[in-house]
């Protein structure tokens, strides 16, 4: 049984690295794989997205599948699926045995689990922070992804340029073969990388104080699935021919006590079959018996009170930061093209990290605190970085909670993300007497929102010549940003998009509308 | 570009193919004889025109040996499908990989360094998948094939410049006709920006002069003006139909500042209303005033 999970377990990770490889632009408009089918499968994040947005993206109805899945089988998505919890088996296996006085935390998932719940309940979104799935692919997008290629990058790069006699076609042939297949099209670079992989590092980490430590004691999505697998029809028993020898306790990844008669954690065991294999005297099976085994955890009346009463003092709390959210004082807060109203955004994003992993510019960025703390590690577009494409809708289609809408490539076209302006003091025909037209050669609508006004202007020498001064259309720019990407002015630039304008907000706008009925 | 589209398109490639053998040879016999400065041809295939336009010049044997190496230019530089005219018709620049490999080259390189995200420029271009279908290498640009160049210009010293283009036996430039905010028109010398490294876009800033000194460093053997679809206004990357006018013209020839002193014509203007035709004129690069030029003008139905 061992190994059959082991293969089940390769194989889910193998085909979830292989959707966060493929969410990358090939250069059609369509991405070709569902990226985000893990997400889709994620029942505590269609259950908090409920409550918090009262709605759910329709896919995420997927997740009634592992929802029914467990009430028949338990809780075989840790031990069987979960890519998360691979990689938690593969980082124990580097540690001989399990600690042998484990700890006892079981409950403190349940209790993440309910803040998360009542949190969500009064509409403060938090689960993408600590939802294995979500936090995953962030932190393989944004921690883990753009070191590794910068590794294998330099590497081969090293090699090309010490260029030691015979060796580079073989290196150069092995780093297109890299380059087609596990490498990113150019070097990801993420704000806060270091910050969200030492994070994931850590979290890894915890395994070499006991195996599977995020299972056993911190992920709300194991809580979840734990409380649905005490309902499950697939039970473990153990027959008179145990002896209590205690094998079992050793090898039980959910630390679900197997070794202990009375005090077995059905809704700690991820049905993996360790127990049954390793049992010398073959005393325990699984079967469909629908025995109810052992009673329900009890976590405490007033511990479940407190966490609850956490989970809404959280909201103001997390607030009441000055600025959080609102345009006013957040001008840089720029979001990606179908963004729902901020207040919506917030309700729905669950901060995966996979709009920024297939952004074609790598322009979507984890925010920090631009967003307020419920907001952070969602996406913000900064444009000095990497500018939208103007007839790219990626981010959508792989959004998967609706956050950032699905768009058609028309209605993309004309959706506005914030507006442009030219900082005079910078642009070289403004105010140095140079020609200049980058920001109006890059502009992508048609007409084009970026229009030149011919001056005759004065150099110190008294030599008159003509340049072209960059103008902006407000009623025809959309903010992509490519004009702040692409201006020639290093540093800042002398045309920067602020988020005033944006089509999602009601009240951020600049402009009176065209016709205002007086 | 839709799948559909794209199937629908390489069909007409297809079958374009398919005709002009007896055509080719009607039209050596007729125009080989006196090879022409520059070649004007008319006629609703692109790929027929082409193929058309290098026979006036005297075929394309001419300018291709067997086991060349060689690099296509094509303008890719937009996230434009073909119908916008932002970029090199992509039926152009697959005939220019067909009649290369037809006269026997080892390799045909197509590439271009897009202002846009290149894997949607090459893709949506139509460029990437018609060239590679006929066998050509379509790769990005690696940035460690940029090297300093000393170009000795007037304007530009050393910039670094895409190696590829110096290593290959020879060298064609496949522009398309567009409007553009600060040269008015881009067209053949314009199109080697797309090899330059760095921050080319600071080059505006003396536009004129660094164009000229770049398009006299490259030195193509020969260059194929696509006005198939110009782009008239909004230029360099269009976006509104509005504004491409359908010439179903191609314009071939060597000398770069002919062609784009021709190429002014197209679009009203005169080569001496372009700055860089100007200075490449006087310099003695190519030949601006359109009299004194052989030009072969075929209508091909």
């Amino acid at each position: 049984m061992q190994n059959l999970r082991r293969i089940s377990q390769g194989i889910f990770l193998l085909l979830f690295v292989f959707l966060f490889l493929q969410t990358e632009s090939t250069g059609s408009d369509e991405l070709g794989y569902p990226a985000k089918l893990f997400l889709d499968f994620d029942p505590l994040i269609l259950l908090t997205t409920l409550l918090a947005s009262h709605s759910a993206a329709k896919a995420f109805w997927l997740s009634i599948i592992t929802v029914i899945l467990t009430v028949i089988l338990g809780r075989v998505f840790c031990g069987w699926v979960c890519p998360l919890g691979t990689l938690h088996n593969m980082v124990g296996a580097l540690k001989k045995r399990d600690r042998k006085e484990r700890t006892n935390w079981h409950r403190v998932k349940y209790l993440i689990l309910i803040f998360l719940l009542t949190s969500s309940l009064f509409r403060l979104h938090l689960v993408g922070i600590l939802d294995p799935i979500s936090l995953l692919i962030r932190s393989l997008a944004i921690g883990v992804y753009p070191p590794f290629n910068l590794a294998v990058r330099s590497f081969f790069d090293t090699i090309y340029e010490l260029d030691p006699p015979g060796l580079v076609n073989l290196t150069e042939w092995m780093y297109s073969g890299l380059k087609a297949t596990v490498l990113a099209f150019k070097q990801p670079q993420f704000r806060q990388s270091f910050f969200i992989g030492v994070i994931f590092i850590t979290i890894l980490g915890l395994n070499f104080y006991e195996k599977r430590f995020w299972c056993r004691y911190l992920c709300p999505l194991g809580a979840l699935l734990g409380l649905l697998s005490r309902f499950s029809i697939l039970k473990r028993s153990v027959s008179e021919d145990c002896n209590e020898c205690g094998a079992c306790g050793g090898v039980c990844p959910g630390h679900a006590s197997p070794d202990v008669k009375e005090g077995w954690r059905d809704s700690e065991c991820y049905y993996c079959w360790n127990c049954d294999d390793i049992c010398p005297n073959n005393a325990v099976h699984f079967g469909f018996m629908g025995k109810k085994t052992t009673p329900a955890m009890d976590l405490g009346t007033r511990r479940v009170f407190l966490s609850s009463l956490c989970g809404m003092v959280a909201v103001p709390l997390m607030r009441s930061i000055p600025g959080a959210g609102s345009a006013q004082l957040q001008p840089k807060l720029i979001r990606p093209p179908g963004s729902l109203a901020e207040h919506e955004f917030l309700r729905r994003c669950v901060k995966c990290g996979e709009c920024m992993k297939v952004c074609t510019t790598n322009g979507l960025q984890p925010t920090l605190l631009e967003a307020g703390l419920e907001g952070i590690w969602s996406p913000v577009l900064v444009p000095r970085i990497g500018y939208c494409e103007y007839r790219c809708t990626l981010c959508g289609q792989v959004c998967p909670t609706g956050a950032i809408e699905r768009l058609e490539l028309e209605d993309k076209k004309k959706v506005r993300l914030g507006l442009a302006m030219v900082d005079k003091n910078r642009c070289l025909p403004w105010s140095h007497a140079t020609p200049c037209i980058v920001c109006e050669e890059v502009c992508p609508t048609s007409k084009k929102a970026i229009w030149l006004e011919k001056a005759e202007v004065e150099d110190r020498n008294g030599n008159t010549l003509t340049v072209q001064r960059p103008r902006v259309d407000l009623s025809l720019c959309i903010g992509c940003g490519i004009c702040e990407t692409k201006c020639p002015v290093g540093g800042k630039a002398a045309i920067y998009v602020t988020n005033i304008g944006e089509s999602r907000s009601e009240d951020n706008r600049l402009l009176l509308p065209e016709s205002s009925g007086y | 570009m839709s799948r559909r589209n794209f199937l629908k398109k390489s069909a007409v490639v297809g079958a374009a193919y398919a005709v002009p053998g007896n055509f080719v040879t009607f039209a050596r016999s007729v125009l080989a004889a006196d090879p022409a400065d520059l070649a004007v041809v008319k006629g609703v295939s692109p790929a027929k025109i082409t193929e058309a336009a290098i026979t006036a010049l005297g075929g394309i044997n001419k300018f291709i040996s067997k086991g060349d190496i060689v690099v296509i230019k094509p303008n890719m530089a937009w996230d434009r499908v073909p119908e916008q005219a932002g970029n090199t018709n992509p039926e152009v620049v697959a005939t220019m990989v067909k009649l290369c490999f037809e006269a026997g080259a080892k390799k045909v390189k197509v590439f271009d360094r897009p202002v846009n995200d290149p894997r949607r420029c090459y893709v949506q271009s139509g460029i990437a998948p018609a060239a590679k279908k006929l066998g050509a290498d379509v790769d990005y640009v690696d940035d460690r094939k940029f090297k300093k160049m000393k170009l000795n210009g007037q304007v530009l010293d050393k910039w670094p410049l895409y190696t590829e283009v110096f290593e290959a036996d020879k060298v064609i430039n496949i522009p398309i006709a567009k409007d553009h905010g600060l040269a008015r028109l881009t067209m053949s010398m314009k199109n080697w920006m797309g090899i330059m490294g760095g921050r080319r876009s600071k080059i505006h800033q003396r536009l004129d002069e660094s164009l000229v000194d770049l398009a006299m460093f490259v030195k193509p053997t020969l260059t194929v003006l696509d006005a198939v679809r110009i782009l008239t206004a909004n230029g360099p990357q269009g976006g509104d139909l509005d504004d491409v006018k359908t010439l179903n013209t191609v314009i071939a020839g060597v000398d770069q500042v002919a062609i784009d002193s021709y190429g002014a014509t197209l679009f009203g203007m005169q080569g001496k209303d372009l700055g860089y035709v100007r200075i490449a004129a006087k310099m003695g690069f190519g030949i601006m005033d359109l009299n004194q030029l052989n030009i072969k003008k075929v209508n091909i139905s």
